[in-house]
């Protein structure tokens, strides 16, 4: 009865005009939205692989110069644009793709893509995402809002059931035939954004099981959504009201509770605004040592303890140069109070997201999107493990600038230059990603939150359709 | 096969159905008669299971309705006033899903032999049945039944609508179920039709049955009579 009746569903499906016409919109929406993708993650990736070969060169170039001018000359460190990207482009759009690396300071990402276009980026792009998570749950309504409401509407109902028809396996029949189309379609997107991710070599590390996962991911949000679709046209006694009650389920889970949950999240745990975070950076850095000043109370304490500690009377007479050793605790200082700052943003941003995952009890979209993000390495948290991997490497930087001034010069001999070969000894700047089982570990409570969802879906389904 | 055994309904104080006692044989035709709301429509869906009696049982195939509900639609066949199908389906799609529910695999040439004996014009076998018109609608109903070698028939006003030609073929084809064994109630307004097809027929008004007759056994004017007193239409039964 199960297969009869998928088949059934299927050839009604398949007659249907207005069914045909939106499968074909929807599926040429999602080629125009890989093709559209697939060639902006190729640009951008090319410009990637240029600036940061480019910037290397620059920085392995510099010839002879002191280290402390190097350290401030600066580098840069690139965010690639990873292959998932091209289904997902998360928050990759607003959060910037380099980092300047200097001393002293610890710099925000840069040059965000967003920033780049007129105020008219407001109305969104085209992207596998968009399709993803919007437009496939209004396929799903459309082709499933009338499932149960068109057997009482048509009549046809009262003949089914005088045959002693099965709920579970007339349920089950349609809920293959809706599930399948979805199925076809997803299946499709994903395969072709595998094959043009597969043969794209140049660029990151494309991972056929984090693609599978993502697939599986988008297939448990649609799972949700159809038998969300068929309960309530299995509840509603016609198809005018299944559809409304449908698309205001849509309009709350999409578009409604994620909006809602920014709002609420930003006012729970708000960041502070740019100001007050340079503020209250700028702050703490002057209660601490300033490399730059040697007549500060802290350098003279500093200069007082390392006199003591090597047993001489002259800085003159330490084995290294003092001025670099006072610059790399100064730095050191520095980082400490970049890292106590950045520590509360990255404290609000975990509370925001517990916000967001409290509110995923009203929306599988929510759930769903941090998983599609995070698996793609568009999500804010690689974006913070991003941010932190270029701090460290900018740590170990100026570490290294400040130790060769400090152990190739001597005390006040601020015109030592660097061999011009003493850049390259610094390695290029390299980040990978959290791997997929970290991934999924640290979203753990996301997958627990979709797999209640489908859970408790599927439970009240069958439940509800006992009784059409 | 059809038994009702003090069978009532009521809705609230109203009381649809009242103490009904039936019993229709196997290749037997019994016909209710009776105007609107005089409880042939409640009768027929008491035996499907689909409303629950407040008093007395029903029987089909000895099985009592109430506590083998899904048990019984496996001996039962019916076709109601307005026979709907589905539209975008071709007959022999229908009737394939319609027999599938009922547990039958069938052949596309089963399949095409059972709409034959349902009367059904070979050309129309792989139409869209939103191209069919009542009668033909109807005649698939049939095919669904024979092909699910139903023992029991529950029509509920199947002529109504249809014109002389496809409700004297009904007629037959009803005839052709009956040499087969099968029991059929049939609520109708059709006098004639009730006095060309059945074997049985009973008069009901109030929910409950006032006379019961045996077809042979009465004129076409002397049903209409017994009818019309029935129903308490002294000036037109005078």
């Amino acid at each position: 009865m199960i297969t009869k009746t998928f088949l059934k569903e299927t050839k009604e499906l398949l007659r249907e005009g207005r069914v045909r016409i939106t499968v074909i919109i929807v599926l040429m929406l999602l080629g125009v939205a890989v093709w559209i993708s697939a060639r902006q993650y190729q640009n951008v990736n090319a410009q990637y692989a240029m600036a940061k070969t480019a910037e290397r060169a620059i920085w392995d170039n510099q010839g002879e110069k002191n280290p402390h001018s190097a350290a401030h000359y600066g580098t840069y460190a690139f965010k690639p644009k990873y292959p998932l990207s091209l289904v997902d482009q998360g928050v990759d759009k607003y959060a910037g793709t380099s980092i300047f690396l200097e001393a002293h300071k610890r710099n925000e990402a840069q040059f965000s893509a967003a920033a780049d276009q007129t105020g008219l980026a407001r109305f969104g792009d085209l992207t596998p995402d968009f399709i993803l998570l919007f437009i496939i749950p209004l396929l799903i309504i459309l082709l499933g809002y009338n499932s149960f409401t068109k057997e009482r509407e048509m009549g046809t109902l009262t003949l089914l059931k005088s045959q002693g028809i099965s709920s579970w396996k007339w349920l089950m029949g349609k809920w293959i035939a809706l599930f399948f189309p979805i199925f076809i379609i997803t299946a499709l997107m994903f395969l072709v954004a595998g094959i043009v991710l597969n043969n794209l070599n140049d660029f990151g590390v494309f991972r056929w099981d984090s693609l599978l996962m993502m697939f599986v991911v988008y297939l448990g949000y649609y799972i949700i959504f159809i038998n969300i679709v068929l309960l309530i046209s299995s509840v509603t006694k016609k198809s005018g009201i299944s559809l409304v009650v449908s698309l205001s389920i849509w309009i709350l889970a999409c578009l409604a509770a994620p909006k809602a949950a920014s709002n609420i999240a930003e006012s729970k745990h708000p960041y502070p605004t740019r100001q007050e975070f340079a503020a209250n950076v700028l702050k703490d850095k002057k209660q601490g040592l300033d490399g730059h000043n040697p007549w500060s109370k802290e350098a003279k304490l500093l200069e007082t303890q390392v006199l003591q500690e090597y047993g001489v009377d002259s800085l003159h007479q330490l084995p290294f140069n003092f001025d670099g050793y006072r610059m790399q605790k100064g730095e050191e200082h520095e980082a400490e109070v970049y890292f106590k700052h950045y520590n509360y943003l990255k404290e609000q941003f975990t509370q925001q997201s517990k916000v967001y995952r409290g509110l995923a009890a009203i929306s599988p979209y929510l759930p769903t999107r941090f998983l599609s993000m995070a698996l793609a390495h568009t999500d804010y948290a690689t974006h913070w493990d991003f941010a932190d991997a270029a701090e460290a490497y900018r740590i170990n930087a100026q570490k290294f600038l400040n130790d060769n001034f400090a152990e190739n010069s001597s005390y006040g001999e601020w015109s030592y230059r660097a061999d011009a070969e003493t850049w390259k000894e610094l390695p290029a700047f390299d980040y990978d990603p959290p791997k997929l089982e970290s991934i999924l570990d640290q979203n753990a409570s996301n997958m627990g939150i979709l797999g209640v969802w489908l859970v408790a879906s599927f439970g009240i389904l069958l439940f509800t359709t006992k009784t059409v | 096969m059809i038994i009702t055994d003090n069978l009532t309904k009521k809705y609230g104080a109203h009381t649809a159905l009242d103490h009904l006692n039936l019993n229709v044989n196997a290749g037997e035709i019994y016909c209710l008669l009776g105007a609107n709301g005089a409880g042939k429509t409640t009768t027929i869906n008491l035996l499907l299971g689909f409303i629950e009696p407040t008093s007395g049982s029903a029987f089909i195939n000895q099985l009592n309705v109430k506590d083998d509900a899904k048990a019984t639609k496996r001996f039962l066949a019916y076709i109601p006033e307005n026979l709907m199908l589905y539209p975008n389906l071709t007959a022999v799609e229908n009737l394939d899903y319609f027999s599938g529910i009922a547990g039958k695999t069938l052949s596309k040439s089963d399949l095409k032999a059972f709409l034959e004996e349902a009367g059904l014009q070979a050309e129309a076998f792989q139409n869209r049945i939103a191209t069919f018109s009542k009668g033909m609608r109807q005649k698939v109903g049939i095919a669904i039944a024979l092909a699910k070698e139903a023992k029991v028939l529950l029509l509920d006003e199947p002529t109504s609508g249809l014109d002389p030609k496809a409700s004297n073929e009904f007629g037959l084809l009803l005839q052709q179920l009956r040499s087969k064994g099968v029991a059929t109630l049939m609520a109708t307004h059709d006098l004639f039709r009730a006095k060309e097809v059945g074997s049985h027929i009973g008069i009901m008004k109030d929910g409950q049955l006032k006379q019961q007759f045996v077809a042979e056994d009465i004129s076409l004017s002397e049903l209409e009579q017994a009818y019309l007193n029935t129903m308490d239409y002294k000036e037109l039964a005078s």
